[in-house]
């Protein structure tokens, strides 16, 4: 099968480039001074602070160094996280899924909207509502997502108060258990009407600004390949034999049009997941974006590191499953390579 | 004759031959850009920032010593905007928005021209050494490319910044790390595909040496996707740039846009609203304006690939 | 503009049944610089059961002639700038109704006759099939749009509204999930295994081996000449009164075009349809149609039976066509080609559009129209050296000059 190979192909890449990604994180660890640095004081003397370099291997040459610390990360010892002070895979499960709902919820919203988007412009070129979801996805896409939130905020939470920020109403919060973690799923297997809405409410804004550039690029992709699939051919052979215009899109062009938007998709998913540093901060969203932020500005590298260690191999992974999708969607691909 | 009628010609010649030709071609692709109206909109506000990141210093009293830092008001604190004296208001800690704007512009147009030329600089060196040298060579540079691409931008540079201490000089090395890969494989790409026509391998029989043909085919026929990039770039960057300098990875105090906004942020909940509202605003502005250009050069030079 | 108003040989003829009659068809495109008049003033009449051939170069207007039949030309660009298509139905005219004007019939009754009553063969198969879907799946849309009733009747007047819906192709999202429960599913899967029987049926029609499996299929794993076999099944899937079949062999292999060719052939035949056969191919349109139409520049330029026109060409062009394809009876070298190339169509002044390629042309070839006149009964030319052999500089042998027929309109 030609699938199967395409994907052994695409499998054997994969380790190649975590490695090179570990090289990278590797290297920024020594570029920004010692990485002990948060253990160290002035109060140590010059013979403390050799005796804490050597416990940590640092006197070691830097390939030993990057074995020892790469074999650490395998065995899941990530470092210390000064920020969270607790082992940086204590503090991850539950801030990660924080952010993953948020991250989530705005895919969800930014998939929809911009296929909707993108569908209903292609299928009216150059009329009037293609020129407004042009203009709507030139703006998204060049829009300070932080500026975005900081409008909202003025407009929905100041002025009209219609939305809170944070994460949850605490005592809301508190009145149900929390399996998951995740508190939207949570709030619905407790049951809770109440915790659902606040759950929800305190969604909405930050999924929305996170949301908005991912369903510019979407709406732009899938308008551009909406106008190439209804120049097709074989869109007025589905004329031709009859088919009710409404058909003729949704079945046929739309459906192609979808394949190469899956791609954007899937390259969007990184926008989704740096998109939240910034979202998490203005929100108060209690996630990994946040607690990144918080690490970058007290220099906590453990925890930097772990960051960009993880966005990567979950950026890979779900660009390898968008290929795999790609290319079971798309028969043509699979002929032709 | 449907599709003549729906897709009129637009010249799409490569760029080459004698300087007269290449200029008169030149002259038409800026002819063909300009009938856009939205691309005319895009350049107006270019100049109209350029203007003002040039007058900087003639449109304010610079700040002594150093005129990137913002000066200090202290007797007029968050002051809204109409002041007299602050037309824009005042932040938290009495620093005019106006003059962050301005030298913001300042700011922002450095960062922007410092990283585009540093990244095509090392982009075109690396994408030429992978698409001429080809093999080995090519495979590895290729893969490191893969391996930068792996990373998600933002937070690359974030993490690049961070771990050189936050200076805005640093936010500019972490960008310029980031954002030269695709011009690597814009240019490797356009490479191997001039490489297969039939214009270079004619050169190749009249005798031309390896060199010749890359400065006199290659380079100006890669032009066209840098240049588009570019564009694109010039907007982006200072996106990011300005978002890594909200997080606070530029020096505080700074006449910078994401700082200013980050400045103001903490009088939003109190109802002052101005201190973020205009700098985000001129962000927005850059960026837009960046990408209309560039969407408008891309319809331009290359019909095929349709930016709407 | 009279002059070019083109009147069939066969109007006002009574005996003859007619399928379609085109009169004073116009479709302009709107470009930049102006409009392109790409078919401009086209007369003629499909007669019943016959294969008419449309034949000319790429670009002078005979596939946007044959998309106006579907009304499938993409307005804008373009512009439907005049005249009319009637069109005779079977089912009309055995509740005994007259033509319809396909240009001016609401959409919904366009919808009934695309596919049901009209059909379109495309020219390159590669593309005309929807690349995601299987071939089983193309051909059901058909039988699901034009004979759900047939479809349905088997089921029973209790058949439940979900059902009907779904076998119209109406049903939604929920609706379809509805019919994969226990009570509707089985009534649902009667439907498709009418649908599939009828597919089956089709494909066997044109001699594809194992129908059952080629219906899983999709079309990239079927070769060219297997795709068109599928698109002419899928065209003749509804027994249509007009088949369209635009160049079905261009793009395939020589070998392979040759047994497509047998095949539509014996099909029409079978079938009992009239044809509208585009082609560029002079040699492939003798062989197969009846009569031919040589198209020119928007304009048909000559009209008559396939025999007269091969035997007795009359306008320059068609002339030149002929000189142009090769023959065993060409000594070697002796093919010409026609010079020049084909005028601008934007905004175009009155004139003979060949003008500019016609080794005969005069002053009056560039400022009239020319009209059409009756060579024979069957046999029309549009040519001002036909019309007024004085006022050109043509040379008497080349030229027969004949009465002047006024116009049969």
């Amino acid at each position: 099968m030609q699938i199967r190979d395409y994907l052994i192909r695409r499998l054997m890449v994969l380790p190649i480039l975590l490695i090179g990604v570990s090289i990278i994180v590797f290297t920024l660890t020594r570029i920004g001074g010692s990485p002990i640095g948060i253990y160290l004081s002035h109060e140590m003397t010059p013979e403390e602070v050799e005796q804490l370099e050597e416990r940590y291997g640092l006197n070691e040459p830097l390939p030993v160094q990057y074995l020892a610390w790469a074999g650490g990360v395998l065995s899941g010892d990530l470092g210390w996280s000064g920020v969270a002070v607790a082992p940086v895979t204590a503090v991850f499960g539950d801030k990660l899924t924080a952010t993953m709902e948020l991250a989530t919820a705005a895919g969800i919203v930014a998939v929809t909207l911009g296929i909707t988007l993108g569908t209903f412009a292609g299928s009216r070129r150059d009329r009037l509502p293609d020129h407004l979801t042009r203009v709507f996805s030139v703006s998204g896409s060049s829009m300070p997502d932080f500026w975005f939130a900081i409008l909202l905020l003025i407009v929905f939470w100041v002025y009209l108060g219609w939305f809170p920020i944070g994460r949850s109403d605490p005592a809301i919060w508190a009145s149900i258990a929390h399996p998951t973690g995740l508190y939207t799923v949570d709030s619905l297997m407790a049951g809770s009407w109440q915790a659902l809405r606040d759950a929800i409410w305190h969604l909405i804004l930050p999924a929305m600004t996170l949301g908005l550039a991912t369903t510019a690029i979407i709406t732009r992709m899938m308008r551009s390949s909406l106008v190439e699939e209804l120049n097709e051919d074989y869109v007025d052979a589905a004329r031709a034999k009859g088919l009710p215009e409404r058909l003729v899109l949704k079945r046929h062009a739309r459906r192609n049009a979808l394949i190469p938007t899956v791609t954007v998709i899937g390259l969007s998913f990184g926008f989704l997941l740096q998109g939240t540093v910034v979202v998490e901060i203005l929100y108060q969203w209690p996630g990994m974006g946040r607690w990144l932020a918080d690490a970058v500005l007290r220099g906590d590298q453990a925890t930097i590191m772990a960051y960009v260690l993880f966005t990567s191999v979950l950026f890979l992974t779900v660009n390898l499953a968008v290929d795999i999708i790609y290319a079971y969607l798309d028969r043509r691909v699979v002929l032709g390579s | 004759m449907a599709e003549v009628a729906q897709h009129p010609p637009v010249v799409t010649t490569p760029v080459s031959g004698p300087l007269a030709v290449r200029l008169r071609r030149l002259g038409e692709i800026v002819r063909q850009v300009l009938r856009n109206p939205v691309t005319v909109i895009g350049l107006v506000i270019i100049v109209l920032m350029f203007t003002m990141a040039l007058l900087a210093p003639v449109i304010t009293t610079p700040n002594e010593p150093n005129p990137y830092q913002m000066p200090r008001d202290w007797s007029a604190l968050n002051e809204p905007p109409g002041t007299p004296g602050h037309p824009l208001g005042t932040t938290a800690h009495g620093g005019d928005v106006l003059y962050g704007i301005i030298w913001g512009s300042r700011t922002s147009l450095r960062l922007s021209l410092i990283v585009v030329g540093v990244t095509v600089t090392i982009g075109t060196i690396v994408g030429s050494l992978a698409g001429y040298l080809g093999g080995k060579v090519d495979e590895f540079l290729m893969r490191v490319v893969d391996i930068f691409l792996a990373i998600p931008e933002l937070i690359f540079a974030l993490a690049i910044a961070a771990m050189l201490g936050p200076s805005f000089t640093n936010i500019i090395l972490a960008l310029a790390v980031v954002y030269w890969v695709k011009y690597a494989r814009i240019i490797r790409g356009q490479i191997m595909h001039i490489k297969q026509n039939d214009y270079v391998d004619s050169a190749r029989v009249i005798g031309d040496s390896k060199f010749h043909i890359y400065a006199k085919d290659v380079l100006p026929n890669s032009f066209t996707p840098v240049m588009v990039q570019a564009t694109m770039d010039m907007g982006s960057i200072v996106l990011v740039g300005a978002t890594l300098s909200f997080i606070g990875l530029a020096e505080a105090g700074l006449a910078e846009w994401g700082v200013l906004v980050s400045e103001g942020q903490v009088g939003i909940s109190t109802g002052r609203w101005w201190a973020s509202t205009f700098p985000g605003l001129m962000i927005f502005l850059w960026a837009l304006a960046f990408n209309l250009v560039g969407d408008g050069l891309r319809d331009v030079l290359d019909p095929r690939t349709e930016s709407r | 503009m009279t002059a070019t108003a083109f009147a069939d040989t066969t109007s006002g003829r009574s005996g003859v049944g007619l399928v379609a009659s085109v009169q004073d068809l116009s479709i302009h495109f709107q470009t930049k610089t102006g409009m392109l008049h790409a078919v401009d003033e086209v007369s003629f009449d499909i007669r019943d059961g016959e294969t008419l051939g449309l034949v000319g170069e790429t670009g002078c207007g005979k596939s946007v002639t044959a998309r106006a039949f579907m009304r499938l030309v993409a307005t804008p660009p373009g512009v439907y700038a005049g005249g009319r298509i009637d069109f005779w139905s079977s089912e009309t005219r055995a509740a005994g109704g007259g033509p319809v004007n396909l240009l001016t019939i609401p959409e919904d009754e366009m919808l009934g006759i695309r596919g049901n009553r009209i059909a379109m063969i495309f020219q390159d198969p590669g593309k005309a099939l929807n690349p995601a879907l299987s071939i089983g799946d193309q051909l059901a849309e058909v039988f699901y749009q034009h004979r759900s009733d047939e479809l349905l009747d088997p089921l029973g007047p209790g058949t439940p509204a979900v059902v009907r819906r779904a076998a119209r192709q109406e049903a939604t999202r929920v609706e379809k999930i509805l019919l994969k429960v226990p009570p509707l599913r089985s009534q649902a899967n009667r439907v498709k295994a009418a649908v599939d029987d009828r597919v089956a049926a089709a494909l066997a029609d044109t001699q594809i081996p194992n129908p059952g499996k080629i219906m899983d299929r999709y079309p990239h794993e079927l070769s060219a000449g297997m795709k068109q076999r599928v698109l002419i099944a899928q065209a003749l899937a509804c027994d249509p009164d007009l088949l369209i079949a635009d160049e079905p062999t261009t793009a395939l292999d020589v070998t392979v075009q040759a047994r497509i060719l047998e095949l539509i052939a014996e099909l029409l035949d079978r079938h009992d349809t009239s044809v509208l056969y585009i082609s560029h191919d002079l040699a492939l349109v003798r062989g197969m149609c009846d009569r031919v139409a040589v198209m020119y520049a928007g304009r048909i330029v000559e009209i008559g039976l396939t025999e007269e026109v091969f035997s007795d060409p009359l306008h320059p062009y068609t002339r030149g066509l002929m000189n142009a394809v090769p023959s065993s009876a060409h000594r070697r070298g002796a093919l010409t080609a026609i010079i020049g190339s084909v005028p601008e169509l934007i905004d175009p002044e009155p004139s003979c559009r060949f003008n500019t390629r016609c080794p005969y042309a005069a002053g009056v070839c560039r400022r009239l129209d020319p009209r059409f006149l009756r060579h024979t009964l069957e046999h029309g030319v549009v040519c001002h050296a036909h019309d007024d052999p004085a006022a050109l500089a043509a040379r008497p042998d080349e030229m027969p000059s004949f009465a002047r027929v006024d116009d049969a309109r």
